[in-house]
C-alpha cells in the first residue's frame, strides 16, 4: 500500500478521520478527542491496515490549543501514520490509549507531567521525570519561564 | 511445626550501580535473591533538551542533539537533519550521502561494542570488555580524523556533512572493517561455546513478539524476537536501498538472541561500509542551505533505525529559525518501561542480564 | 637435612641460650607465628601486584607500571593509602560484629598455614590431624564473611553474606570429599605424610599415582577451591555487577584491606592444598633445602590456572551455582571416593 493508497483507504472508510496538509512526508489525520481510544482500536485492528505499532506520542502546545500526536505504524504491512488530537486550552484532557497500545505508558505519563495534559484511565499517573517536590507547573508549556532560563531575541 | 515466614524486602538497584548504565533506580522487590516488582525511576539525566532545542535556531540544534544519545552522535545529528530536510525538502548531494551512511555505519558497529563489552562484563566477564573497546577505539580515530571529535561529532549538518574526509581516511576505514570482521568472529568464538556464557543468557527474558510489539520495542530486541523489521530497509531513508545487506533475525528473543543479533549487525554494517566506499562519488558534500535556515511552516516525524532500535525526532516549524517543537525518541525509552514486564519472577543476575541485553542508555530515555 | 622440622631446630636453638618449660614454647612458636605472619603479608601483595600484571596482560594493557620495574611496589603504596583512609562507619551497623568480622577473617586465613608444610621440616607444627584442621579453619572465613553482611545493616551486603554462606557450605562437601581421596591414599591427615608418600618420580604424585581417580578428584578440588575462595566464575557473595561489592560494601580503609588481604591469601591457601594433597607439595630433584622453591613453583603455577579462570569466564547465577554443586559436582565426587576406595583395596596404584 503506498502513501496515496493509504491516503484514500482512509478517507473512505474512516470519516472521523480528517487529512491536514502540515503533515509534510507522513500522512497526518485529526481525530476529535472523544473518538480517539475507539479510531486507534479501529486502525489496529483493520486487517488491511493493523497499525500495531506505536512509536511515539508527542505534546505540543502551540498557545491556542494543545495537541497531542500519535506516530504509529504497521510493522506488518509497513506503513507509517500520523494521528493528531487538538484539544482545548483550557483543561485540556484525553483519554488514554493505553489499552490499544501498552507502549502509550510512558509517553502519557510524561505529556502528563510535562504538559499538564490530563489523561483518562491511564493505570500509573504519577511523577517520573520532573523531581518528586517539583511544584514549579509544567514546564514544557510555552508560558513557562524559568529565572534562569535564558531566551534569545527573536530577530 | 509452625510455617516459615519470608518477607518481601525491598532494595534500591541505583541511581548509582555499577550495572544500571548510567542513572536510572530499580526499585526492586525482593523475595530473598527473587525479583516479585521492578520499578524503574528515571530522570536523574534530565537536561530539557527538547526545550533547550525550542530556543536555539536549527543549526544550533544539532550539537544539543549529540547529547541526547552520545553513544550513537551521529545518528542524533541525522535524524535532525533528516527532519529539517524533509521539512524545507532539501536534496542531499550524493557523495555526502554516502558519507552520512559510512559514518552512520561505523557509529553503529561502535556502538555495538559498547554493547558487547558492557553486557559480558555484567554478566561476569571483564576481559571482553577491553576487548571491544580495543576495536572501538579505531572507529574513534576515523571519526577524529574526520571531524576532529571523538564522541559528539556535530559532523551531519542540514543539508550534507560538515567537512569532507582526508585522504588517508579510505585505506584506514577498510583495514578498520576488515580487522572488526575478524575480531567478531573471535568474539563468538571466545564466548559462544562457553557453558557459562549459555546458562546465563540463553532463554533468559524471554520477549514474545507480541509483547515487543504491543510494548513498542525496535530494532535489535524486535528482530531477536522474530520479528523481521529493520527501518533501513521497511521505511526507507539516504541510499540504503543501494547496499546489499541482509537483517539478522533470531527467534527466541532471549538474551543470547539480542547478543546474537547485535554480533551479526556489526559484520552486516561492515559490509554496508565496504560497499559505500567501493560507490563513493566525487562532488560537493553540501547542498546550498542558508545560514539562517528557515524551513516552511508543518510537521514531520523521521524515524531511522539506531543501534538502540527507532530513534525519532517530531519537529514542528512555524516558519521561524527556530524549532516550534521538538520531540525526541529513543528507543530505550521504549525498551525501558518493558523491562518490569519481563524480569518478573527472575533472580537479580538475571535482571541485570536482561537490562544489559536491551542497552538501555539512559541520556536517551530522559533527555 | 635440617633436624626433622624447623620447630625443633628453633626449640634447639632457643634452648641453647637458656630459656626452657613454657617460655620456650612460647618464644618458638611467637618467632614462627611472626616469620609465617611476614612470610603471608609480603606473599599477598606480591599475589595482589601479580593479578593485576596478568588481568593487564589477558586484556591487553600492562597492568600497574609507574611505582619501580613494572610497578612491583604499588601494592604497597595501595596498601598504605588504605592504611591512611578514614574508617567509615555505618551508623546503623551491628557494632561487635561489624568490628569482629574483618579481623576474624583475617585470623582464620592465617591460622590454616600452622600445618603448611612450605618444604621439607618446614612446618610449623605437624599435627597429626593436619588436613582436618585447615578445612575446620578455613571455614571461619565464612563465618566472617556473613558477620560482615549481616553487621553492616546494608541489603546488599546481607545478600552477599547469605550467598557465600549457601556457596560455602555447599562447595565444602565436594571439597572435602576430594581431600577423603588423598587421605584414604596416604593412610594419615598429616600433611607431612602425605607429601612423603608422594616421594620419588612424578607418577607418585597422586594427581597420577592412583590413576584417572585423582585426576578427577584434583579437578573436583580445584573448582571447589575456587567456589571457596570466592573467585569468577564463583564470586557472587562479591559480583559487583549485581550487589556493587557484596558483603564488604560498607567497610573502608584497614578494614577492607583485612578482607582483601585475606582473600589473597585464602588464594594461596588453597592452591598450597592443592600442591600439598594432588601436586607432590615439596617433592622434586635436588636437596631438601631447596624443597620449598619447588613448593613454591608449583603452588604460583596452580594460583595463575585461578588467575586464568578468574580474567576469562563468566560468572554462574546463584541457582546454577548450586545447581552444579548438588547434582553434579557431589555425586561426582562420591562416586570418585568409591573407586578410590576400591583400587585402594586391590593396590591398582602407579609407583610405590
Amino acid at each position: 500500500m503506498t502513501k496515496e493508497e493509504l491516503k484514500s483507504y482512509l478517507e473512505s472508510n474512516y470519516p472521523e478521520l480528517t487529512y491536514s496538509e502540515s503533515g509534510k512526508y507522513d500522512l497526518l489525520f485529526i481525530v476529535e478527542a472523544q473518538k480517539l481510544v475507539k479510531t486507534c482500536e479501529k486502525l489496529r485492528d483493520d486487517v488491511k491496515l493493523q497499525f500495531n505499532y506505536l512509536g511515539n506520542i508527542s505534546g505540543v502546545d502551540t498557545t491556542e490549543n494543545y495537541l497531542t500526536v500519535y506516530q504509529i505504524a504497521s510493522i506488518s504491512n509497513k506503513l507509517r501514520l500520523d494521528i493528531k488530537v487538538i484539544l482545548p486550552h483550557d483543561n485540556p484532557s484525553i483519554n488514554s490509549v493505553q489499552s490499544v497500545w501498552p507502549a502509550a505508558n510512558w509517553y502519557e505519563r510524561e505529556i502528563w507531567e510535562l504538559y499538564g495534559i490530563e489523561i483518562h484511565n491511564h493505570d500509573n499517573l504519577t511523577r517520573f521525570l520532573l523531581p518528586d517536590d517539583w511544584d514549579q507547573g509544567h514546564p514544557m508549556r510555552k508560558d513557562w519561564d524559568a529565572p534562569d532560563f535564558i531566551r534569545f531575541p527573536q530577530k | 511445626m509452625a510455617e516459615l515466614r519470608t518477607e518481601e524486602f525491598q532494595v534500591n538497584m541505583g541511581p548509582h550501580h555499577p550495572s544500571t548504565h548510567g542513572v536510572c533506580r530499580l526499585l526492586l522487590t525482593l523475595d530473598g535473591e527473587k525479583i516479585i516488582k521492578v520499578e524503574p525511576y528515571i530522570g536523574y539525566l534530565h537536561r530539557a533538551i527538547e526545550k533547550i532545542c525550542e530556543n536555539r535556531t536549527y543549526p544550533m540544534c544539532i550539537p544539543i542533539l549529540d547529547r541526547f544519545e552520545y553513544v550513537t552522535a551521529m545518528s542524533c545529528n541525522y535524524v535532525f537533519s533528516l527532519a529539517a530536510e524533509r521539512l524545507a525538502e532539501i536534496e542531499v548531494p550524493e557523495r555526502a550521502e554516502y558519507l552520512r551512511v559510512i559514518m552512520l555505519e561505523l557509529n553503529r558497529i561502535a556502538s555495538h561494542m559498547i554493547f558487547f563489552g558492557t553486557t559480558v562484563m555484567d554478566i561476569g566477564a571483564l576481559t571482553p570488555f577491553l576487548y571491544a573497546l580495543r576495536e572501538r577505539e579505531m572507529i574513534m580515530d576515523l571519526f577524529e580524523m574526520t571531524c576532529g571529535q571523538r564522541l559528539t561529532y556535530n559532523y551531519i549538518r542540514i543539508g550534507g556533512v560538515s567537512r569532507d574526509i582526508p585522504k588517508e581516511f579510505i585505506p584506514k576505514c577498510r583495514e578498520t572493517i576488515k580487522t572488526i570482521d575478524e575480531k567478531i568472529e573471535e568474539y563468538k568464538r571466545l564466548l559462544n561455546g562457553n557453558p557459562i556464557w549459555k546458562a546465563r543468557t540463553i532463554g533468559i527474558g524471554k520477549l514474545s513478539p507480541e509483547l515487543a510489539i504491543a510494548y513498542g520495542a525496535s530494532g535489535p530486541i524486535l528482530r531477536a524476537s522474530g520479528v523481521e523489521y529493520d527501518l533501513r530497509r521497511d521505511d526507507p531513508y539516504s541510499i540504503y536501498d543501494r547496499f546489499d545487506y541482509k537483517i539478522p533475525t533470531y527467534q527466541n528473543g532471549d538474551v543470547y538472541d539480542r547478543y546474537m543479533v547485535r554480533l551479526d549487525e556489526m559484520q552486516e554494517s561492515c559490509k554496508i561500509v565496504a560497499q559505500a566506499l567501493d560507490g563513493l562519488p566525487e562532488g560537493d558534500i553540501r547542498a546550498k542551505v542558508k545560514p539562517n535556515f528557515k524551513p516552511p511552516e508543518g510537521e514531520v516525524y523521521t524515524r531511522i533505525e539506531n543501534s538502540r532500535g527507532e530513534m525519532g525526532v517530531h519537529l514542528i516549524s512555524d516558519g521561524t529559525n527556530k524549532p516550534f517543537r521538538l520531540k525526541a525518541r529513543g528507543g530505550s525509552f521504549a525498551h525501558l518501561q518493558l523491562l518490569p514486564e519481563i524480569s518478573k519472577g527472575c533472580l537479580i543476575a538475571d535482571l541485570v542480564a536482561i537490562f544489559a541485553s536491551f542497552d538501555v542508555i539512559l541520556p536517551e530515555v530522559d533527555r | 637435612m635440617i633436624a626433622t622440622s624447623v620447630t625443633f631446630w628453633l626449640k634447639d636453638l632457643l634452648g641453647s641460650i637458656g630459656l626452657s618449660g613454657d617460655l620456650l614454647t612460647i618464644a618458638t612458636y611467637g618467632i614462627l607465628a611472626v616469620a609465617v605472619f611476614s612470610l603471608l603479608s609480603v606473599l599477598a601483595l606480591f599475589l595482589v601486584w601479580w593479578e593485576r600484571k596478568v588481568a593487564g596482560h589477558i586484556q591487553q594493557r600492562f597492568g600497574p607500571m609507574r611505582n619501580g620495574w613494572h610497578g612491583w611496589y604499588q601494592t604497597l603504596m595501595d596498601g598504605l593509602k588504605l592504611l591512611q583512609k578514614e574508617d567509615i562507619l555505618v551508623f546503623t551497623r551491628d557494632r561487635m560484629v561489624f568490628f569482629w568480622a574483618p579481623i576474624m577473617c583475617f585470623v582464620a586465613a592465617f591460622a590454616a598455614y600452622i600445618v603448611m608444610p612450605f618444604g621439607e621440616g618446614l612446618i610449623v607444627a605437624d599435627l597429626n590431624i593436619g588436613i582436618l584442621y585447615i578445612v575446620a579453619i578455613t571455614t571461619f572465613t565464612i563465618i566472617s564473611l556473613l558477620m560482615a553482611g549481616w553487621g553492616s545493616n546494608n541489603k546488599y551486603a546481607l545478600l552477599g553474606g547469605m550467598r557465600s554462606a549457601a556457596q560455602v557450605v555447599s562447595y565444602e562437601v565436594p571439597m572435602v570429599v576430594s581431600i577423603l581421596i588423598v587421605v584414604l591414599s596416604a593412610e594419615s591427615l598429616s600433611m607431612v605424610k602425605i607429601v612423603e608418600a608422594q616421594g620419588g618420580w612424578i607418577w607418585n604424585w597422586n594427581i597420577f599415582k592412583i590413576p584417572v581417580v585423582g585426576l578427577v578428584a584434583f579437578i573436583t578440588y580445584i573448582i571447589a577451591a575456587v567456589a571457596e575462595a570466592n573467585r569468577t566464575p564463583f564470586d557472587l557473595p562479591e559480583a559487583e555487577q549485581e550487589l556493587v561489592a557484596g558483603f564488604n560494601i560498607e567497610y573502608s580503609g584497614m578494614k577492607f584491606a583485612m578482607f582483601f588481604l585475606a582473600e589473597f591469601i585464602n588464594l594461596f591457601t588453597v592452591s598450597a592444598i592443592a600442591v600439598t594433597l594432588f601436586l607432590g607439595g615439596w617433592q622434586g630433584p635436588g636437596p631438601a633445602s631447596i624443597s620449598f622453591i619447588w613448593f613454591f613453583l608449583k603452588t604460583f603455577a596452580v594460583i595463575f590456572l585461578l588467575m586464568l579462570f578468574r580474567w576469562t569466564y563468566p560468572r554462574l547465577r546463584v541457582d546454577q551455582l548450586m545447581e552444579f554443586a548438588w547434582k553434579f559436582l557431589i555425586p561426582l565426587t562420591f562416586v570418585n571416593l568409591i573407586i578410590a576406595a576400591v583400587m585402594k583395596h586391590f593396590g591398582w596404584y602407579l609407583g610405590n
